[in-house]
């Protein structure tokens, strides 16, 4: 029994409201999309809803107390609680490089937290 | 059994530090005795000397012969010279009471008459046109203006502070966050002997109770119940610098079965100010701001003073005032116990009428306890005190010169009212413990972005200045925090950070 | 005093307007570009912008806000951009006459060096916007703590790693604030609802989607908060509905219990020093009115990014930035051609905002605007008389929206016509 989910676009700033037919995990048909990224965020929210994670981490001894990080590429949405979690264990030590690796494959996600900043010495 | 620690022994406690306890401080800094102020506070002002009109009135309001007739002209003039000797902001600016047709018309005869009774000088009724030529956005319906050249804005809270700064530098002590919860006396209680806070006692010959809205509380205490405040809340708003210029005196209306009339204000900071309205209330500090009070206060703003920009409104206020039943002044030396005195129900003109009511109450004091406290001149006496120089208002080669000399004057905390870190160092040396207070000492946050720039970097200046967290700054005192923990945190519970 | 600093093109601010400018200042050959900033590093406000979202259409890849600075800045660097930090512009005179051309002056002050003056051959203001306090929006009530612009408790948040509550309302649906939800759940926050005044959202659709829905925030429209409650710390908000009429529906009061509340109520071009200098502001944007060169009333003065008009994208921002730095490069030079026509374009139906706001017929130009109540359906931009249109599959005011103009049919445009006007048609 094929069934409608709706969504909201979020690849970009437009927001299209997509319309997705699917049988059970499978996908029928994409509607309401304007360009083909929202054909594959349609896909991805059935099977598994991901997005970028962002959040910071305490720096000991920099010219912040904290640094902006994010997940390099998308995480599952279902497990951004773990991830910040995981992530507010971390006291990075400057100097901090802009895409460096703070923390590998977090919570086995096989996503790295990167900083999003370089963050020098006080 | 636990004693209170007796934390001071003076000859006058002074309870409050508003324009009253201020003024009355500063009196008493002229003599040798020894003397204390104590507020509740945190900063100062933090009362009814804070939330008003911060108008110097003529003094053509009150009936002859009232207290308030006495003191209000008496007042304006000796502000006329205190603020070049105490240093806060004064703009000799004039005030017009406006009569729309021939029954408010007739109001200014009465005012005119009472006017010239209680000395005023100056005062004269002028035409609608004459108004208009000198103002053009009064508004057309105005028929007739009384005016009073000698009227004056103030910057009400560099005065208050003004006054209590010099007393200090005089040998005046001040306590803050020192509410008192009762009086001592002794045995038979025929004296009163000192007064008892959460922190301690503080034993003394004489108490002076400028409490404002909580005089009559304080005077109880005293066994004394012969008058009660009847706190009235006025509400009002400011609006942004670039509309101050809407009127250049200070205008009333005037009063009408919908209260005393709204007045319309070029404050001496420059901003235009509306308000109050007036409503008695049971509760001593709600100072809330309500949409109907607004709403009155515009429309009656709008009566005087047609086409003020709602949408430049910066922020509202409110005060509450100290209204005694009788409607004067409440200023009296007990017979028993001896040794208190009441300067209480100190409203409207009471910001006016403050520096002549502290005179007042010294020579009311030498003559009624002279056998208790010892009014000897004090040679060291300074009268002149500096307020914190104000960066916005300094010439270039000034502002070159601080700057130069301290690299804090070369760095803007607000932008809106180019105030520097080093004022608000200065401030904070001088007595600030609060955001507000800050605020009351330099400006940060006043201006049109009501410190959504600034208020970060105050509480950050704070903290480091007082050798604290962050944590534990708050806005006003009590537990106003700013702020409610780390980030991370709440993540970790039980974890150490 | 020390003697006038001079230089060929500065900038006033490093945000990415600024920084844009500069780069192409640079590239179109001026010489000593210098930008103003008044923190310790460039970036402005995108260093607190943690999120993603930036420059899809600038490098083709959604970046978190300091990743989108930190490239931006590497431009910069090759393009030989001075910046001059910890230094601010607190004031600005009225330009003077310089070698038959007009000069800016202003002075800046700098914690080691104190108080400059500085002359520059060209200015583009670039000093971004400001948030909408809560005093303006008349709320009745008391005035304890926790009550924030969702900028300001971004920067405590993200920059100091400070929180400004445990309990959070959120007034408004402006970008900021629907992020701010998102952060402050992420860090163990609790956002008890956002409450949007009008019957729609005014931040990006988008960001209901992955700021609110995926965390399960509520949100409510037509509904506002009227009064806070607390003496200390704020304790409680009441929120009202608002009716059809646009005013608050008696009766419909309930209380919302919270200790924090961040205003997301919209943005206010930054121009105190625009205004000091004399020039004119455009009472629809609040900004200072420019042409399609980016030029302000004041010809040695150019205005680019929010300081103009507030944009949707950053990377709007940074293209508006480019125009300007490049006129006032050309400007310094003494080559900044203007059109021989001058138009004033006017706001058709259903447009609330409008940049530039004047045409010259220079050249090709791309204006931007913002509708003034939502179209849920095909509409179409049209620039009359018969210069241009564009349909749409719809319009929201939360989006900018673009229409290009040629110069050419500018040009060709009767003598008389001085007005262009831009409408929106529902189809």
């Amino acid at each position: 029994m094929p069934d409608v989910k709706k969504f909201l676009c979020v690849s970009c700033p437009v927001g299209c409201s997509l319309s997705v037919t699917v049988e059970g995990t499978k996908v029928i048909s994409v509607e309401g999309n304007t360009c083909p990224l929202g054909e594959k965020y349609a896909h991805s929210e059935v099977a598994n809803p991901v997005r970028t994670f962002t959040s910071t981490v305490r720096v000991r001894g920099g010219s912040l107390p904290v640094c902006p990080v994010r997940s390099k590429t998308p995480l599952p949405l279902s497990r951004v609680f773990d991830v910040t979690r995981e992530v507010a264990k971390l006291t990075a030590e400057p100097p901090i490089e802009v895409g460096s690796t703070l923390i590998e494959n977090v919570c086995g996600t096989g996503v790295d937290i990167v900083a999003s900043r370089s963050l020098p010495k006080r | 059994m636990h004693w209170p620690a007796v934390i001071g022994d003076y000859d006058v406690i002074v309870i409050g530090a508003g324009i009253s306890g201020g003024t009355i401080a500063r009196e008493l800094s002229r003599y040798t005795l020894k003397a204390a102020v104590i507020e509740r506070a945190p900063d100062i002002p933090f009362g009814s000397s804070r939330a008003n009109s911060s108008m110097i009135h003529g003094g053509f309001d009150d009936k002859p012969g009232t207290m308030k007739a006495r003191f209000c002209p008496a007042g304006n003039r000796m502000y006329q010279t205190l603020h070049e000797e105490l240093d806060f902001k004064f703009r000799k600016c004039g005030s017009y009471v406006c009569a729309i047709g021939e029954e408010e018309e007739k109001h200014l005869e009465m005012l005119l008459g009472y006017g010239k009774a209680n000395g005023v000088p100056g005062i004269e009724i002028i035409s609608g046109d004459a108004l208009r030529a000198r103002e053009p956005n009064a508004a057309p319906a105005i028929t007739a203006a009384l005016w009073s050249p000698t009227a004056a804005i103030v910057n009400n809270f560099e005065a208050s502070l003004a006054f209590i700064e010099n007393a200090r530098r005089n040998g005046v002590d001040l306590f803050m966050e020192t509410e008192v919860n009762g009086l001592l006396f002794n045995e038979d209680r025929s004296r009163v002997r000192g007064v008892a806070t959460k922190r301690g006692d503080f034993t003394a010959r004489v108490v002076i109770n400028a409490a404002g809205v909580n005089s009559d509380i304080i005077s109880r205490m005293a066994g004394d119940d012969s008058f009660l405040i009847h706190p009235t809340r006025g509400e009002y708003f400011i609006f942004d610098r670039r509309v101050g210029d809407m009127v250049d005196a200070f205008f009333f209306s005037c009063p009408s079965d919908k209260g005393k009339g709204v007045t319309v204000t070029h404050t001496a900071d420059d901003n235009l100010l509306i308000g109050p309205t007036s409503v008695h209330q049971a509760d001593r500090d709600n100072r809330n701001t309500t949409r109907p009070g607004l709403e009155e206060v515009f429309e009656g703003a709008s009566r005087i003073v047609p086409n003020i920009p709602r949408n430049m409104a910066i922020t509202t206020f409110s005060g509450v005032r100290a209204n005694s039943k009788s409607g004067d002044f409440h200023i009296n030396a007990l017979s028993s116990p001896r040794g208190f005195v009441n300067v209480a129900g100190i409203k409207s003109p009471g910001f006016t009428s403050a520096p002549a009511i502290a005179a007042y109450v010294v020579e009311m004091m030498k003559d009624s306890l002279g056998d208790l406290v010892k009014f000897e001149p004090d040679p060291k006496f300074v009268p002149e005190r500096r307020h914190i120089p104000r960066f916005a208002d300094m010439p270039m080669e000034e502002r070159e010169r601080l700057a130069k000399a301290d690299p804090k004057w070369g760095q803007i905390v607000c932008r809106c009212e180019s105030v520097t870190e080093a004022q608000v160092v200065e401030a904070i040396k001088r007595g600030a413990r609060t955001v507000a207070g800050v605020k009351l000492w330099v400006r940060p946050g006043t201006g049109r972005c009501q410190g959504g720039f600034c208020a970060p970097r105050v509480v950050e200046i704070l903290a480091r200045e007082l050798g604290v967290s962050p944590l534990e700054i708050t806005r006003h005192g009590d537990d106003s925090f700013m702020l409610t923990g780390k980030t991370k945190e709440p993540l970790l519970p039980g974890e150490p950070l | 005093m020390s003697g006038l600093r001079r230089v060929d093109v500065a900038i006033i601010g490093a945000g990415p307007a600024g920084v844009a400018a500069g780069v192409a200042a640079r590239k179109e050959g001026a010489e000593k570009v210098v930008v103003f900033e008044r923190d310790w590093e460039p970036g402005g406000i995108l260093q607190q912008c943690i999120h993603p979202g930036f420059g899809l259409h600038t490098f083709g890849e959604e970046l978190t806000g300091p990743e989108y600075m930190h490239r931006y800045l590497e431009r910069a660097r090759e393009a030989g951009v001075e910046f001059d930090l910890n230094t601010m512009v607190f004031q600005m005179d009225k330009p003077v006459s310089s070698d038959g051309r007009k000069a800016a002056r202003f002075w800046v002050m700098n914690p080691s060096r104190g108080i400059e003056q500085v002359e520059a051959k060209s200015v583009v203001l670039a000093m971004g916007c400001r948030e909408r306090p809560a005093g303006a929006l008349g709320i009745a009530g008391s005035r304890p703590s926790g009550v924030y612009t969702a900028g300001a408790a971004q920067r405590f948040v993200n920059m100091e790693g400070l929180m400004p509550g445990r309990k959070v309302a959120i007034m408004g649906t402006g970008d900021i604030g629907l992020i701010m939800a998102r952060r402050m759940v992420l860090e163990g926050a609790d956002v008890v609802g956002v409450f949007e005044i009008m019957p729609w959202v005014s931040g990006l659709r988008r960001n209901i989607a992955q700021c609110l829905d995926d965390f399960h925030i509520p949100y409510y429209l037509n509904q506002s908060v009227c009064e806070l409650h607390g003496k200390g710390r704020l304790e409680g908000v009441t929120v009202v509905e608002i009716g059809a009429d646009r005013k608050p529906v008696s009766g419909s009061e309930k209380f919302v219990s919270c200790d924090t509340l961040l205003l997301a109520v919209g943005l206010i071009p930054e121009n105190e020093l625009s205004r000091m200098a004399g020039i004119e502001i455009e009472p629809g944007t609040g900004g200072p009115l420019v042409n399609e060169l980016m030029q302000t009333s004041e010809e040695c003065v150019f205005a680019a990014g929010n300081v103009v008009v507030v944009y949707d994208l950053v990377d709007f921002v940074s293209r508006e930035g480019e125009r300007a730095g490049a006129s006032a490069a050309r400007y310094a030079m003494g080559r900044l051609v203007k059109g021989d026509r001058e138009f004033k374009i006017v706001p058709g139906d259903n447009i609330r905002i409008i940049s530039p706001q004047i045409l010259t017929a220079s050249e090709d130009v791309t204006v931007y605007l913002r509708v003034g109540s939502p179209v849920e359906g095909k509409c179409r931009l049209r620039a009359d008389p018969g210069l241009s249109s564009q349909n749409l599959r719809y319009a929201r005011p939360g989006e900018m929206n673009e229409i290009k103009l040629r110069a050419d049919k500018l040009k060709a445009l009767a003598p008389d016509v001085t007005n262009v006007a831009i409408g929106l048609e529902v189809l």
